[in-house]
């Protein structure tokens, strides 16, 4: 009748359980967790402990970077509400607690209206976490532009300048050794119309002015451009379950196709005097938001940390990795979804600093 | 002899819910018993008087031994003898504390406890008194009062 969690260890992974009345399951994923220590705050048992995360940052130990004591634990799934990307999940009778009206859910997003997304990529870059994936197909060159071009294979010395000086690799030459019967140096000289794009550097460049070519749109313009060939089409993919909606892609976006909101509002503090530049933040922050201004000076290391809290989700790994406590995060708002437990709604205030 | 005590304890739950108004049909069907076993034991057959002293003595019992022995004897029914021969009520209050982690209601062996939106229940009418929630509340945020 005694009743007890069982845990699953693969890896730096976890999986506690408990099966009674119902199966309960919390599931750690450590590439995804972020060592904020949200969960060890939250725990209303005390049950997750935070690993020494800077130095499993900085030296990539095979450590996990939490610690869940599975005779603590009690599986009430807080921590798996509150963490801010998905590596605490949290089941009961194999439903994500997320799909479940009673739990209370932190309110967060980031999305990328493919409507006016220009497929640039510059979110895919920018994206600390590598969640942003953009597929792009692009216009087809030969629509772009136009013209003619030939060869006069009569005139043509085989020469193979043309083919070295083309900028869109768009000749061939199929160069061959003569024979006495056939006493040439190729069988045959190719454009393939495709990739040309009749810059007409190769008939400029003809040592015996075998090629004739003209561009259409320098001759008439662009009035022969269908606008629809022109456009790069594509689609964007953020992958929510490591996307920490940092808002880099919203910040970076040239058209404003991203849109990201935030759980938390607060506020980072770097004590600039008591900063010895150790980079621990810098190593943890999962958004991207702290870097070391370009010394100008050879051989002299960088004296304070930069921070642009734009960018920043206000997670707290900076605040708790830092070893001289010179960064101090404050949260001052939560958004979450209501909960009618008292002892939640508690629990979840707490976070704020 | 654990057969013996069995067959006591299922004896006096017969006799209670008789005279809460079942007939031998319904007692035998709460009971999982044959019709005409119920029949027996009412008459005094098929059944040692003491068994039945025995079975009075373990009723009698503070509510969490009388639940935990009865259910080491008959596992999922012991909550209906539990329930019928317990002599008093019992009221659980939650406190707001209860962060909604569903212990009890796994440990509770009346299967009395629910939750509902992050919260316990407990069920007046099937709590026994026996504590065994509170001991496991992770926040200590069950009391059950005795309400008769």
């Amino acid at each position: 009748m005694m009743i007890s969690n069982t845990k699953e260890v693969q890896a730096l992974d976890f999986e506690i359980s408990r099966s009674a009345e119902e199966k309960r399951e919390l599931l750690y994923k450590d590439d995804i967790c972020i060592g904020c220590g949200i969960c060890e705050k939250t725990c209303p048992v005390d049950a997750i402990e935070l690993g020494s995360i800077g130095a499993i940052v900085r030296t990539g130990a095979d450590v996990p970077k939490i610690v869940c004591d599975e005779d603590k634990c009690v599986l009430c799934g807080m921590c798996s509400v509150v963490c801010p990307v998905d590596a605490l999940e949290f089941k009961i009778d194999d439903e994500s607690i997320k799909d479940m009206d009673e739990y209370p859910q932190l309110i967060n997003s980031a999305e990328i209206n493919d409507d006016t997304c220009i497929y640039c990529k510059a979110c895919e870059t920018a994206c600390p976490r590598d969640s942003i994936t953009i597929a792009r197909n692009l216009p087809d060159r030969s629509k772009l532009v136009t013209g003619e071009i030939d060869i006069d294979k009569e005139t043509c010395i085989d020469c193979g300048i043309c083919e070295e000086m083309c900028p869109a690799d768009a000749i061939t030459i199929e160069h061959k050794l003569p024979t006495p019967d056939d006493p040439t140096v190729s069988s045959d000289i190719i454009v393939d119309k495709d990739k040309c794009v009749y810059c007409l550097i190769c008939k400029k460049s003809c040592p015996v002015s075998a090629i004739k070519a003209a561009c259409r749109s320098c001759s008439y313009g662009e009035y022969d451009l269908n606008p629809e060939d022109t456009v790069t089409t594509g689609s964007s993919f953020i992958d929510h379950e490591t996307c920490v909606k940092c808002g880099w892609c919203q910040e970076i976006c040239p058209v404003d196709a991203a849109t990201v909101v935030k759980t938390f509002k607060g506020e980072l503090h770097i004590d600039q005097d008591t900063c010895q530049a150790c980079g621990a933040c810098v190593d943890i922050c999962p958004c991207n938001v702290l870097s070391f201004p370009q010394s100008t000076v050879p051989g002299k290391s960088p004296e304070k940390v930069m921070s642009d809290e734009n960018y920043c989700i206000y997670c707290g790994a900076c605040d708790n990795v830092c070893p001289v406590k010179a960064i101090e995060v404050k949260r001052t708002d939560i958004n979450h979804t209501p909960t009618k437990s008292k002892s939640w709604e508690k629990q979840i205030d707490s976070l704020k600093t | 002899m654990p057969k013996h005590i069995v067959s006591g304890l299922k004896y006096l739950t017969a006799v209670e819910l008789i005279r809460d108004g079942y007939s031998q049909k319904e007692v035998a069907k709460i009971l999982e018993m044959d019709r005409s076993t119920v029949s027996h034991y009412l008459n005094g057959r098929n059944l040692s008087w003491n068994s039945i002293e025995i079975a009075k003595i373990i009723t009698e019992f503070c509510p969490k031994d009388f639940l935990i022995l009865t259910y080491a004897l008959m596992q999922e029914k012991a909550r209906i003898v539990v329930k019928t021969c317990s002599n008093s009520k019992y009221k659980g209050i939650i406190k707001e504390s209860c962060i909604g982690c569903g212990l009890c209601a796994d440990i509770c062996l009346m299967k009395a406890i629910v939750l509902n939106d992050l919260k316990a229940q407990i069920d007046s009418n099937w709590c026994c008194g026996c504590l065994i929630c509170g001991e496991s509340c992770p926040t200590n945020s069950i009391e059950i009062l005795e309400v008769k």
